[in-house]
């Protein structure tokens, strides 16, 4: 039996306060944590992203908890509570538990198995209506123009270091699409997997801030005033949907036999995206399946991969130069990829005598529907009439497919 | 140089597959057009939308999509 001032000692030393004063990072994280609470819950910035990911971060800063994701090195070493060292990869689930804490097991199995990404993307399938880019189909090129910025920052990142694996994986931020850069990294570089999902869902989450300063800096007052609807009735399509259910049921099971011949990489995001829509679409036979997709499995799915990717951004993973400047890269990723939209757009308008509202070139990132209500509230404050989220949704919706496209082809070449 | 081609080999697929989508879009609408009924659309604005859908729905799954409502007349006792 030791003296009281021993078993204060050892009751000081259980506590987290000893580690927390011996390394005050943690206290710089709990920061952070806050910061993303605040935006998710006080400001409604993609709450049902962000709050379980600051709710991952806040969880795995506590010394003792072991609820951080640990951080293997790029031979996928990881050092063991005997002092040796053991690939992460050779490790059973069970043993990763009993060793790391219950998250580590999380997100060993869930998220770099690369099982979440696609089950996620099957739910947005299921939310996901084509219906206005199948209206406005011309729109959905600006889906295209808008991946730019993924492969001008992967040109940055190889000119500055990076490998090409890392790249892409930090390129692909810019196709404001979370469950596409994490799939794309699990493959690239898992390595850097913690800061590139908290690069692209924060920068997700930011989207009403981002897409703003964009526009502001690239468009002027007459450009967002540019009135879809009246330049509909100018210059009215020449093509009726007279059934417009039956081209929703065989429009994605068409997408996903053109992408699956061409980039076959891509297929476990479109293929799954595709499947979710599939379900929606078909109605009532296959309603039981889209509930699911579309609620249970997509919010399990949200809720586990919001913990395990805030829980990769403990303090000695996330402080260093290497993670700074992956949000830095990824940061300039996200707003060359509007730039560039809007930059199309703005061609376009040059040859084109239907013109365009530059915000539907902003809106080709994924980011689906944010950016569209974004770009919606933008030109409503500009004239309370201009509605332009129909138009909008046509190259957002065309974004995803076009962020998945872009990463099975750096999967291909890079994998 | 690998980057710029990277580059180029993924900005032109990502153009070519969604023009490859747009085009077989307008082409699939057009088949459509062609060779599938045309969907029976409701009048907008009336308190009956609901149920003349679910109708519609039940019509339609009866008579594999020939049939439709012409007139519905509300029978009084």
């Amino acid at each position: 039996m030791g003296s009281i001032g021993d078993i204060f000692q050892r009751l000081y030393d259980m506590t987290a306060i000893s580690s927390i004063i011996a390394d005050p990072s943690f206290l710089l994280m709990y920061l952070i944590a806050f910061g993303l609470l605040y935006l998710g819950v006080v400001k409604h910035y993609e709450p049902l992203l962000l709050v379980p990911i600051a709710f991952g971060v806040l969880i795995a800063n506590f010394p003792g908890g072991e609820m951080g994701v640990i951080q293997a090195d790029s031979a996928g070493m990881v050092p063991l509570a005997d002092g040796t060292m053991e690939s992460i990869w050779d490790m059973p689930l069970h043993k990763i538990a009993h060793e790391f804490g219950i998250m580590n097991y999380l997100y060993y199995a869930l998220i770099k198995s690369g099982l979440l990404p696609p089950i996620i993307f099957m739910g947005v399938g299921a939310l996901t209506d084509f219906g206005p880019m199948l209206r406005n189909l011309k729109l959905a090129i600006f889906g295209a123009a808008a991946q730019f910025g993924i492969f001008a920052v992967l040109l940055v990142s190889l000119a500055i270091g990076f490998t090409p694996q890392e790249a892409a994986s930090l390129g692909i931020i810019g196709g404001a699409d979370g469950p596409t850069a994490i799939f794309t990294t699990i493959k690239l570089a898992p390595h850097l997997l913690g800061p590139i999902a908290i690069a692209a869902y924060s920068y997700m989450a930011l989207v009403p801030v981002i897409i703003p300063l964009v526009v502001k800096a690239l468009c002027s007052e007459k450009e967002l005033k540019i009135n879809m609807k009246e330049q509909d009735k100018l210059y009215p399509q020449n093509m009726e949907i007279k059934n417009m259910r039956a081209v929703k049921i065989i429009f994605p099971i068409a997408v996903t036999t053109i992408v699956a011949l061409l980039v076959p990489t891509a297929v476990p995001l479109i293929g799954m995206l595709m499947f979710g829509n599939l379900i929606k679409e078909i109605g009532a036979d296959t309603s039981r399946l889209f509930q699911t997709a579309s609620n249970g499995l997509m919010n399990t799915a949200t809720i586990f991969l919001g913990l395990c990717v805030g829980a990769t951004m403990t303090s000695d993973a996330f402080l260093n130069f290497k993670t700074l400047g992956i949000v830095a890269g990824g940061f300039c990723a996200f707003a060359l990829s509007i730039a560039s939209g809007i930059l199309m757009v703005k061609v376009w308008n040059l040859f084109a005598k239907k013109k365009i509202n530059p915000l539907v070139g902003a809106t080709g990132l994924s980011a689906v529907p944010m950016a569209s209500r974004v770009c919606n509230g933008i030109s409503t404050k500009y004239d309370p009439k201009n509605h332009v989220l129909n138009y909008c949704m046509a190259s957002n919706i065309a974004g995803v497919i076009g962020s998945a496209v872009a990463a099975g082809v750096l999967i291909s070449f890079l994998g | 140089m690998f980057g710029v081609q990277l580059m180029l080999i993924g900005m032109v697929t990502v153009f070519a597959i969604l023009l490859i989508v747009i085009y077989g879009s307008r082409l699939l609408v057009h088949v459509i057009n062609k060779f599938v009924p045309a969907e029976v659309v409701t009048a907008k604005g009336k308190g009956d939308d609901v149920p003349m859908n679910v109708l519609q729905q039940a019509v339609s799954q009866i008579t594999g999509g020939k049939g439709h409502i012409v007139k519905v007349t509300k029978v009084s006792k």
